[in-house]
């Protein structure tokens, strides 16, 4: 399966999402091929995989999602992070829509190079755009729920074998102690900066956790950097949290 | 780089962020006008016996003026530092922060939970006075224990909407009964002995002016919104100003106002007959019933506002020494649906329950012995907390290169570094009459000992971790920044505004 050493090239797959015309109903190992965005997967993981209700309060959802668009232009060699700030190093339109207008953002307004103003900024518009995206491939399907006077939308997963994929396969490899390829590692550490990482790790010894711990410090230094900064993010906003 | 392009980043971010009223309401909100001037003040007559509360809160929030305008100056430059041990740690050192930290844990701990004997005594009278029901007053105390330790894992705070109102409303109570009060007093001569400075130099005022401290304890939260403001230079320290201006003429006001109504003589005796109902009784014969239930409710509910509140900066308090491995990670962990720092949450609420479990069974005083006792004693932390503060302000300008004056780096945070440490000083001394109790009582001791015994205890656990656990050691002070702690230098830069 994954054997992509964290160090190693990335492979071209991981990049590009197959674009299914409907979704497919996959049945167990069926979904290993349909291997999509970190910012689809971080949703996925995020979410419940039959109601499509939050597992992860909604600030570091948002931050996190925000923190994926950027890993993903990242991997697809865009942007790097250096310390507390992030440069654009090739401006070319990435193929994806969500990507594109990210990068565009990103190019436009040069001034503002600190990762954790992008982090802020994405996050007041990712959980929609990145919704969207998901709907328009037809991962999603919104359906309202609530009463009358707390109508909300909800996006419901298509298909609960593609949502709870991210989930099976990382909480698999690491009660295993496999290592995890480049993706997965960017993958975990989303979850561990934001407290969604007992999701993954529910029940399991204290080792498994450490091994978790381990396997993000080895990630690329500038994902690293980008982690660390979404972890003081949602950090403080636990220490300066108020009820609007 | 062009600036005549939008900038769309900083008004996206813009949106949403804080005013000055909004930073004066959370502030004021959590140091609970109503519960200091219809409980703190009264109580503080009734157990130290000192005619010059009023002048202490006139004297206390000068000095926390003065105090202010170090630590705003500081707070610009530390990013999301809501927390005093911060402070401390930056300007004088990792080793004095985390004892800054433990006696903090104590101080709000002490604030919050003292607050339960306050909030159960006050709802069961009221229960008891207007419907009959014979409550007692820790039955009330677990009722309202049970609300806030559910809203602390909810991570649920009072919605800034409803603080407003609801402060508002306080202060109009409150400055409608002093304004009956003076214009109806004792002899029929309004007398203005109790505000007489004459009060600083006389016996006992080292007791005032700490019950007056305990009464701003939560004005210092201002700094916790510094990221989230308009204008971070100025919007802060001017709603400090505005919170410590406010209050401190809002309770020396009304203390002065009770003892016009008494009649300076009076006003130990009248308290220590009446207690909390002082107030309400002054005033109850020139209003309708119903005013005073609603000033009543409002009492209760600005206890209730200042417990939650307090509960709220005890477990961020855990949760950043958790993220530091200052505490046991587990501290660090929020709660998944929520991101209430939940262990914490969880401690102080289970802390705060064996303690009124303890009064409880011991049936002590929930006026006397749990909320003046306990309260005052955390406002005792607080004063050290706030005078090591001020002397690390001084140091941490000293270190670094800056822009600021003299004024706001060495000549204010000195002259509030000796005025807090000459209150320290008096209280230390009187702690006695504090507490009302024998001069030669062992217990007037056991409650500052319990402060030093923390700052020891944090002292040695910093210079352990140093040796045993580097990595922690170079984290403390960065509270949620502590992830970025041994890859980098801590952030000075701030949100665009």
């Amino acid at each position: 399966m994954n054997t992509t050493p964290h160090g190693g090239e990335y492979v071209p797959h991981l990049r590009e999402h197959p674009a299914p015309s409907r979704p497919v109903r996959a049945v167990g190992s069926a979904a290993a091929q349909t291997t999509i965005r970190l910012a689809d997967e971080f949703f996925y993981l995020a979410h419940d995989d039959q109601t499509g209700r939050p597992r992860l309060f909604e600030f570091a959802t948002a931050h996190g999602l925000a923190a994926a668009l950027l890993v993903e232009l990242y991997q697809e060699g865009r942007i790097t992070f250096e310390g507390r700030h992030l440069w654009v190093t090739n401006a070319l339109p990435p193929k994806d829509w969500l990507q594109h207008l990210v990068l565009d953002r990103l190019a436009a307004e040069p001034r503002h190079t600190a990762t954790r103003t992008w982090l802020a900024f994405l996050g007041t518009t990712a959980y929609e755009q990145v919704a969207t995206r998901m709907w328009q491939l037809g991962l999603l399907r919104p359906e309202q729920v609530g009463r009358l006077w707390r109508q909300r939308v909800v996006y419901v997963p298509t298909d609960m074998n593609t949502a709870a994929w991210s989930w099976a396969r990382l909480s698999f490899q690491l009660r295993n102690y496999q290592p995890l390829n480049a993706f997965d590692v960017a993958l975990a550490g989303l979850a561990s900066h934001t407290g969604l990482d007992p999701v993954l790790l529910d029940g399991t010894p204290l080792a498994i956790r450490a091994s978790l711990r381990q396997q993000v410090e080895r990630a690329h230094p500038p994902l690293r950097d980008l982690l660390a900064d979404l972890g003081a993010v949602v950090g403080g906003a636990v220490l300066s949290h108020r009820t609007t | 780089m062009s600036h005549t392009r939008p900038d769309t980043v900083s008004a996206v971010l813009a949106r949403g962020r804080l005013g000055i009223p909004s930073v004066v309401f959370f502030v004021i909100a959590a140091a609970a006008p109503l519960t200091v001037v219809a409980g703190g003040a009264t109580t503080g007559y009734a157990v130290t016996g000192v005619t010059g509360i009023p002048v202490s809160y006139l004297v206390v929030a000068a000095v926390l003026a003065l105090f202010a305008v170090g630590y705003v100056a500081m707070s610009r430059r530390i990013v999301n530092a809501g927390a005093f041990y911060t402070y401390v740690t930056r300007g004088l050192g990792r080793p004095a922060g985390v004892g800054a930290a433990m006696i903090a844990l104590l101080a709000y701990n002490a604030m919050q939970i003292g607050l339960y004997g306050g909030a159960g005594a006050v709802t069961a009278q009221f229960l008891n006075d207007r419907y009959g029901w014979q409550l007692t007053w820790w039955v009330c105390a677990l009722a309202v224990w049970a609300i806030v330790a559910v809203l602390g894992v909810a991570r649920i705070d009072l919605n800034g909407r409803v603080l407003a109102v609801v402060l508002v409303a306080e202060c109009v109570v409150a400055l409608t009964f002093d304004a009956i009060m003076v214009t109806h007093p004792a002899d029929g001569t309004v007398s203005f002995d109790t505000l007489a400075p004459s009060h600083v130099f006389a016996a006992g005022i080292g007791a005032a002016l700490v019950t007056a401290i305990t009464g701003f304890v939560g004005f210092e939260g201002t700094v916790v919104f510094s990221e989230e403001t308009k204008d971070p230079r100025r919007t802060i320290a001017r709603a400090t100003y505005i919170a410590v201006a406010v209050t401190g003429v809002l309770y020396g006001l009304s203390a002065w106002a009770m003892s016009v109504a008494t009649g300076p003589d009076h006003i130990v005796e009248a308290a220590r007959t009446d207690g909390t109902d002082l107030i309400f009784n002054l005033v109850s014969p020139y209003l309708s019933q119903s005013v005073i239930t609603v000033a009543r409710i409002l009492f209760i509910t600005s206890l209730f506002a200042a417990l939650l509140s307090f509960h709220h900066t005890v477990a961020r308090y855990l949760f950043a020494l958790g993220r530091e491995r200052v505490l046991p990670a587990v501290f660090g962990r929020t709660s998944r649906r929520t991101g209430a720092p939940k262990v914490g949450s969880l401690v102080q609420s289970g802390l705060a329950l064996s303690v009124l479990a303890g009064y409880a069974l011991a049936g002590a005083d929930p006026i006397v012995h749990l909320f003046f006792w306990i309260t005052v004693t955390g406002g005792l932390g607080v004063l050290i907390l706030m005078t090591i503060t001020s002397a690390a302000v001084i140091g941490y300008f000293a270190r670094i290169g800056h822009t600021e004056g003299t004024w706001r780096t060495l000549i204010a945070p000195g002259a509030a570094t000796i005025a807090l440490a000459g209150i320290l000083t008096a209280t230390l001394r009187e702690f006695a009459t504090l507490l009302g109790i024998a001069p030669d009582s062992p217990l007037r001791w056991t409650f500052p000992t319990a402060y030093a015994a923390a700052a020891l205890l944090g002292i040695t656990w910093a210079l352990l971790l140093r040796t045993t656990h580097p990595d922690a050691y170079a984290a403390i002070g960065l509270g949620a920044h502590s992830d970025t702690g041994p890859l980098r230098t801590p952030d000075t830069a701030r949100q665009p505004t």
